[in-house]
């Protein structure tokens, strides 16, 4: 009696190739220097401000509400992040041009899936570790200054700036991965869009009231905080932010499925 | 090299790359490769071999033409076409942090294979590369043969019909290229490839057509015979037995015979070779009468160079002294 053999024939699960991507970066990504250099930094940074602030509540007597102190530690960690996460951002792509792009974007992974996946994952990675330390800071202003938080730090309020900052971190984070997408070389576009960021952020500084300087945002933070601001304001900034993702995201599709890697 | 109603693997029309309006990595290349051929791509450094590969594979957009894949033409979002691929790069590189098992299971998951399916292949496959002692190690500790064993795992993982290998032995020592060989004759058995190489010797042994580049242009296209038949350089040595002075006395008959360009004798090793005007058949039986008439023993005859390597250095000697009658004569030289 013939045998014959059996004929097998591959499965394949569409999703699979992004989710690899997406899970395969996050993991990458906590492990690689500059997140570690960023969080390390920041929660340094973090507790050296909270500590010289409880120095200053409890020797020299001077007051200041949790809403201060949390409003100003949360611009210290946007402004000081906002070099590293650029790195972040530029590198998902960029970084992985040349020889290594090939050995992936070689196997069945559609550009499209891989772009998306890479995005993702640096969002979720800049956006979850902002969360994280930002309610760590929140918590610690809580305890610290304990006292004045009672009647001072808001739940809302404090959800509120999260989401504020996010939002804002979320189209840098696309605009990142996007430019990294597109330029040829990873310092190229991390020197291009840094000059970029600070340089719109200079500009917006000198412009008058209705025009929305980061220092000016920033600043309004402690009041967001104690849960005084407009609700319309913050819908908006979100919204904005999607919209502004989402075009960010359809270039870079669109640039990236056309380029050379 | 295309017969009717044969799907083909790949086709390519009047493919052309262009990088950055600066340099002129493939020019109007038009081929097609039929299923179970073993395709070996030659070329000089710079002539176009990795660029068009990497077209092939939609890794880069053509500048112009068009290159087809399975009967579809081929684009960056063609992952179902990649799907049935497998790829080596020249110098492959791996994601940090990993090791072959969680390498391979990441490739696997890339080409969609769920994982009741992708475990039990990975498993198989490490162990045929021979990486099993190794499967724990960081892919960073590797040497270049276990990195060329790993990629020739996570070539095959996904069960490819078109198997494209860019100088899959570069780097190797000896005893891993003739393993490398000897894997590669059993794959075309049901499988078509794509060998990029520099090693004329290695085509030689396993292919059985042929692509010629030279600065981006295709200049042969054909089965290895052909490439081969292209050149008759009827150069033969040949080592002899008997007695010295009977010897020479033959190399002073053979040296008067018409046809004979050069008979040189060198202790016992005789060099000849043949003019191109008689067929070189009846002018090697007519030594073999001399020799034989003067009761001389033949105890080795072999054509002199490797024939691929020769024709291969002919083809690209010629077509650099072709000059302004490229332009004309293209589908001359193909």
């Amino acid at each position: 009696m013939d045998a014959n053999p059996a004929v097998v024939t591959l499965r394949f699960n569409k999703f699979l190739p992004y989710w690899a991507v997406f899970q395969t970066d996050l993991k990458q990504t906590v492990r690689s220097w500059v997140y570690r250099l960023w969080v390390i930094m920041t929660v340094f940074a973090s507790g050296g401000f909270l500590l010289y602030r409880v120095g200053l509540h409890q020797e020299a007597g001077i007051v200041q509400s949790a809403a201060v102190q949390c409003g100003d530690l949360f611009r210290i960690m946007v402004m000081g992040s906002l070099a590293l996460v650029v790195v972040l951002a530029v590198s998902a792509v960029g970084a992985e041009r040349g020889t290594l792009a090939d050995s992936i974007l070689s196997r069945g992974i559609s550009r499209h899936q891989y772009f998306l996946a890479k995005w993702h994952a640096r969002l979720v990675v800049v956006i979850a570790t902002f969360t994280t330390l930002a309610v760590g800071v929140m918590i610690a202003g809580y305890f610290l200054f304990k006292s004045d938080a009672e009647s001072d730090l808001s739940l809302v309020g404090g959800f509120a700036a999260v989401l504020a900052v996010g939002a804002v971190l979320a189209v840098i984070v696309s605009c990142g991965v996007v430019i990294g997408a597109m330029t040829h070389g990873t310092v190229l576009g991390i020197t291009v869009f840094w000059l970029l960021l600070y340089g719109v952020g200079f500009l917006l500084t000198l412009m008058p009231e209705p025009w929305p300087s980061p220092d000016r945002e920033l600043a309004r933070l402690k009041f967001v905080l104690r849960g005084q601001f407009n609700e319309m304001f913050v819908v908006n900034l979100v919204a904005i932010s999607v919209v502004l993702c989402a075009v960010a995201g359809s270039l870079g599709l669109m640039g990236f499925s056309k380029s050379d890697v | 090299m295309a017969g009717d109603n044969v799907e083909l693997i790949v086709e390519t029309q009047h493919l052309t790359k262009i990088y950055q309006n600066r340099q002129i990595a493939l020019n109007d290349v038009s081929l097609t490769i039929e299923p179970g051929c073993v395709l070996g791509l030659l070329g000089p450094n710079g002539a176009g071999k990795t660029t068009f590969l990497r077209l092939i594979l939609g890794l880069h957009r053509p500048t112009a033409g068009w290159a087809k894949v399975f009967g579809k033409e081929m684009h960056p979002n063609a992952a179902d076409l990649r799907r049935r691929i497998g790829y080596i790069p020249t110098n492959p590189q791996f994601p940090k942090g990993m090791t072959p098992i969680t390498y391979l299971d990441y490739i696997a998951r890339l080409f969609g294979l769920p994982s009741d399916i992708r475990k039990p292949k990975l498993a198989t496959l490490i162990r045929a590369v021979d990486l099993l002692a190794h499967s724990g190690d960081s892919l960073s500790h590797f040497t270049p043969g276990m990195t060329a064993r790993l990629a020739v795992a996570a070539s095959l993982i996904n069960e490819p019909d078109l198997l494209i290998w860019d100088e899959p032995t570069h780097g190797l020592d000896i005893e891993a290229r003739r393993s490398m060989l000897e894997l590669i004759k059993r794959l075309a058995a049901d499988k078509t490839l794509i060998l990029s190489s520099h090693n004329l010797s290695d085509v030689d042994e396993v292919c059985n057509h042929t692509c010629v580049l030279n600065k981006g242009q295709l200049i042969f296209h054909g089965s290895l015979q052909d490439l081969k038949g292209r050149i008759r350089k009827n150069h033969y040595e040949l080592d002899l037995d008997g007695e010295q002075k009977a010897i020479t006395k033959a190399v002073g008959v053979l040296r008067g015979l018409k046809d004979f360009t050069q008979v040189l004798l060198r202790h016992r090793r005789l060099d000849v070779k043949l003019g191109e005007e008689t067929p070189n058949a009846s002018l090697l039986a007519q030594m073999f009468q001399v020799l034989a008439d003067h009761k001389v023993t033949l105890i080795t005859v072999r054509s002199v160079g490797m024939q691929t390597e020769q024709a291969y250095l002919d083809l690209v000697e010629k077509e650099e002294q072709r000059g302004f009658a490229r332009l004309y004569a293209t589908a001359e030289a193909a």
